[in-house]
């Protein structure tokens, strides 16, 4: 079963995220912030990344950058409210970039896409 | 001899008688030599007196002999017997006289009835005064006491001669004193120049008896050049031939040595070798001198009679030239005075006009009207400058052309004798007409159309309104054809052959020309009509120069203003663009979670009812996050995204929506969905965005309730479909109106002033059009058009 974490500081998103995701297969993880996602990536290898953009403490550009430090082969998915950040070079080390949305199709499809 | 004696002394005491009466010269010798004859006892006697030449005799009286010939027979020194013997001063008797070779023979004398004759001369010292001659038609040989009685009686005649000619003197002198004391009182009789300068000539004229006169005066304007030429002021038309041949030269002799000079024969004089054919009269010319500079000559031509002028008639013209010239200098100055009065008047009747004219311009900072008044002050009698016509010109820089703005005047003479009539019936100011209407028929006038027809290019510098830019200088064109300046073409439209023009000075800048003429009245353009229409140019130059500065500033000032708001609209933009992003942040993370879960939720319960509810959730949580898309776009672009769409469902969607809300706040609907729109190409989600914005403007327009209004209708000619939404609200304001559709400006207590702007800008996109009005029976009215796609208008 392929390993996936949520990095998100809404609660409610990173549970609608972890529902969603379950439902599709896969075991999902969740850390509120940049330094416990680390820190989860410490603790395990995990197959792919949900990341938030705006974040209390670490924002998602610097949690990318040190991600990628431990994992470089690991897949991000930026999900975000911001689209903005599409055009901020430090998020093209992302596989893929999606608005944060009530219909979650897109963070579905997006996961499909590298998860297969 | 007793008797001789006797007789001799009855001849000298009757002669002593007759030499102390009263009576003329020429009757006092005709008496004595009646004496003589008949004490004599002898039929004839003469007395030859020398002529004022000194070098002849004349018959003066005469006994027996023709009296015809008495003033007329004369006899050179030395010719004829009576020549003789006033050459040689001796007494001669000649028995036979006619055998003598100094006898000269002059027939219908009556000398011939004589045999003999004896002659004496009358002496003064030893100067010969003439001849006396006496008589015989018996042959007589005088004795010697004969001789001495003929001898004494010549000196007693020359007493008698002597006593007439001092009496005569002295009767000469005391005319030449009244005539100096008449001329003198004359003179002072008037200071009009022209009526002294004839006066005086008149004057001298009959004073000296000379055939004329002529009077120099030098300029008068108080400067005292070298008399070289000096103009004629006087010249009688007796001599006026005579002074212009030979005029000049004696008045340059006499003003340039200050002294009189005295020709006695013009055409013999050296000083007049050079004037052809000088007729043979005599000249005195005496200069005027005041405070010793000259300041005229006064010359009399050919005195009447046989003599020239004398030493005497000079002395004579000097003395009243002395007076003369004082009379003239007071005259002059006189005459000085009363121009530059005559000017002051003038000038300060001007300065009325321009003030008046000046405070009529600065009344105004409309070009417009400004050129108005300008051409109207130009051509206006009484208190403007009176031209028939007038036209301004000014110069564009852009294109470096002389462009007509503007003509005023009559088009024909029924309207110049109306509009002046009425300007001098009715006394008004420049101001008045100008504030009560126009004088000429203006606007649609054909002189206006063709001074704004006129267009001259300034690159060339050719013809006259080029050069009065480029030269700033005035023209005053009297006869176009033959002007060098003038086209034909300019004379052709303008239909007259004099007009002037002026140039339009402001800080030393020509901006421009104005044109005038006298087409109508034909008056000639005066030097001084020039110089007034120069001072009055530079005037409404200055007007015009400050008219154009003015508009440009308030151009200036709208572009700045507006630049300003701009600039105030973006900052609020930019302060919007970060407002927007946190509002972004912060709402749609709650609505993926709501949106999210209520998904989960559709996916998980069975109950129909449920399910429905839910899906309204869904598609406000929908709605929401296309608000939050499109108030991102509204800071960018919004795309749209057009697909046949039907207004009426879109409308109905809106009505489901509010359906709750407006039964709450008793607002009664009205709704009226053509069933003949057909589909329009529209982004359905902004279409009904810009509906729920007026919506729910509307609704809270309406606080205690009232009618909405909602209708949709295929506009005349099926080109449009509109939307139309109205309420009975209050309506809006005057200046709500101004920004009904700029954003951030609201009216109410909550709300982001999005609302309309956002409506406006999904409208446009859609290439459609927005209305609003203020409905009369109050409430506001909100009209939407869209267009059926591209191909409207075809």
């Amino acid at each position: 079963m392929k390993k996936i974490l949520v990095v998100d500081d809404e609660e409610n998103i990173r549970k609608l995220y972890k529902e969603e995701l379950e439902e599709m297969g896969y075991e999902v993880t969740a850390a509120s912030d940049g330094a416990l996602a680390l820190a989860a990536m410490d603790a395990a290898k995990f197959d792919l990344v949900t990341l938030d953009m705006r974040m209390k403490g670490m924002d998602g550009i610097e949690t990318l950058r040190r991600l990628k430090e431990k994992d470089s082969a690991v897949p991000v998915v930026i999900s975000t409210a911001y689209e903005e950040y599409k055009h901020d070079f430090g998020s093209w080390a992302s596989d893929a970039y999606i608005v944060k949305s009530a219909d979650t199709a897109a963070l579905r499809d997006a996961v499909k896409k590298i998860l297969g | 001899m007793e008797t001789t004696d006797k007789a001799e002394l009855a001849i000298l005491s009757e002669i002593s008688r007759i030499s102390n009466s009263y009576i003329e010269l020429p009757q006092k010798l005709q008496r004595i030599i009646e004496v003589i004859a008949r004490g004599m006892e002898k039929d004839g006697a003469s007395v030859f007196l020398v002529d004022r030449t000194g070098k002849a005799v004349t018959l003066t009286a005469a006994i027996g002999l023709n009296q015809e010939t008495v003033g007329k027979l004369t006899f050179p020194f030395g010719e004829g017997i009576a020549g003789w013997v006033a050459e040689q001063k001796v007494p001669l008797a000649l028995e036979n006289p006619f055998s003598d070779p100094r006898f000269q023979y002059v027939p219908e004398t009556g000398i011939e009835r004589f045999k003999s004759l004896t002659a004496a001369p009358i002496m003064d010292e030893d100067r010969c005064l003439g001849v006396i001659f006496v008589l015989s038609t018996a042959p007589w040989s005088a004795t010697s006491s004969d001789i001495t009685l003929l001898t004494t009686t010549a000196n007693q005649i020359s007493g008698v001669i002597k006593g007439a000619q001092l009496f005569q003197n002295i009767k000469d002198r005391l005319a030449e004193l009244a005539t100096i004391y008449e001329i003198g009182m004359a003179l002072t009789s008037t200071l009009d120049l022209e009526q002294l300068l004839s006066l005086i000539a008149t004057n001298t004229t009959q004073a000296l008896r000379a055939q004329g006169c002529a009077l120099r005066l030098m300029n008068l304007s108080g400067v005292r050049a070298p008399a070289t030429a000096a103009p004629a002021r006087y010249v009688s038309d007796a001599v006026r031939d005579v002074d212009a041949r030979l005029g000049e030269a004696v008045a340059e002799k006499t003003a340039r040595e200050g002294r009189p000079v005295l020709v006695e024969d013009a055409g013999r004089d050296p000083l007049l070798v050079n004037a052809p054919g000088a007729p043979p009269i005599s000249i005195i010319s005496v200069p005027l001198i005041f405070h010793d500079a000259v300041t005229g000559v006064i010359a009399l031509y050919g005195r009447q009679g046989d003599r020239p002028f004398s030493e005497d008639d000079l002395q004579f013209l000097a003395t009243i030239a002395s007076t003369a010239a004082v009379a003239i200098e007071n005259a002059a100055m006189y005459e000085r005075m009363e121009d530059l009065a005559t000017e002051a008047r003038t000038r300060a009747q001007e300065l009325a006009i321009l003030y008046d004219i000046g405070s009529a311009m600065s009344a105004t900072l409309n070009l417009d009207r400004l050129l108005r008044i300008i051409l109207t002050a130009a051509t206006m009698g009484g208190t403007g400058l009176g031209f028939n016509r007038a036209m301004l010109l000014l110069t564009n820089e852009r294109t470096n052309t002389l462009q007509g703005m503007m003509g005023v005047g009559p088009a024909s003479w029924d309207e110049a004798g109306r509009a002046w009539g009425e300007v001098s019936r009715k006394h008004k100011s420049l101001m008045e007409w100008i504030q009560t209407g126009e004088l000429f028929e203006h606007r649609d006038s054909e002189l206006n159309a063709l001074a704004r027809s006129i267009r001259v290019p300034l690159d060339h510098g050719e013809g006259v309104l080029a050069l009065t830019v480029l030269e700033k200088k005035a023209f005053n064109i009297l006869d176009g054809a033959s002007s060098p300046v003038v086209g034909k073409e300019l004379r052709e439209a303008l239909r007259v052959n004099s007009f002037a023009t002026v140039p339009l000075i402001a800080k030393d800048k020509a901006i421009g020309v104005i044109l005038v003429d006298n087409m109508f009245t034909m008056r000639p353009i005066t030097d001084h009509d020039v110089r007034f229409l120069t001072m009055f140019a530079h005037q409404a130059a200055l007007a015009i120069d400050n008219a154009i500065i003015h508009s440009n500033l308030e151009t200036m000032n709208k572009d700045m203003r507006i630049m300003h708001e701009q600039l105030v609209q973006s900052e609020k933009m930019a302060a919007l663009g970060a407002m927007m992003a946190e509002i972004t942040h912060e709402i749609r993370n709650p609505l993926v979670s709501i949106g999210g879960f209520a998904r989960r939720l559709a996916r998980k319960v069975l109950d129909e009812d449920a399910k429905k509810y839910i899906d309204i959730i869904l598609g406000e949580v929908t709605r929401l996050e296309g608000i939050i898309h499109d108030n991102l776009s509204y800071i960018k672009d919004i795309s749209t995204q057009l697909q046949p769409g039907d207004l009426n469902a879109v409308v109905r969607e809106v009505i489901a929506l509010y359906d709750d809300e407006l039964r709450q706040r008793s607002i009664a609907l009205v709704k009226s969905l053509s069933e003949s729109l057909s589909p329009v190409l529209i982004d359905l989600q902004q279409i009904k965005q810009a509906v729920i914005n007026i919506v729910t403007n509307a609704m809270e327009a309406m606080e205690n309730g009232g009618i909405l209004g909602i209708r949709t209708y295929p506009v005349e000619g099926g080109r449009e479909a509109a939307v139309e939404i109205s309420d009975t609200g209050p309506g809006v304001s005057a200046e709500a109106m101004h920004n009904l559709f700029n954003p951030y400006y609201t009216t109410k207590a909550r709300g982001t002033g999005l609302g309309l702007p956002i409506t406006h800008r999904i409208v446009k996109a859609h290439r459609g059009t927005i209305q609003f009005k203020n409905k009369e029976a109050g409430g506001a009215l909100f009209t939407i058009r869209i267009p059926y796609g591209p191909g409207r208008g075809a």
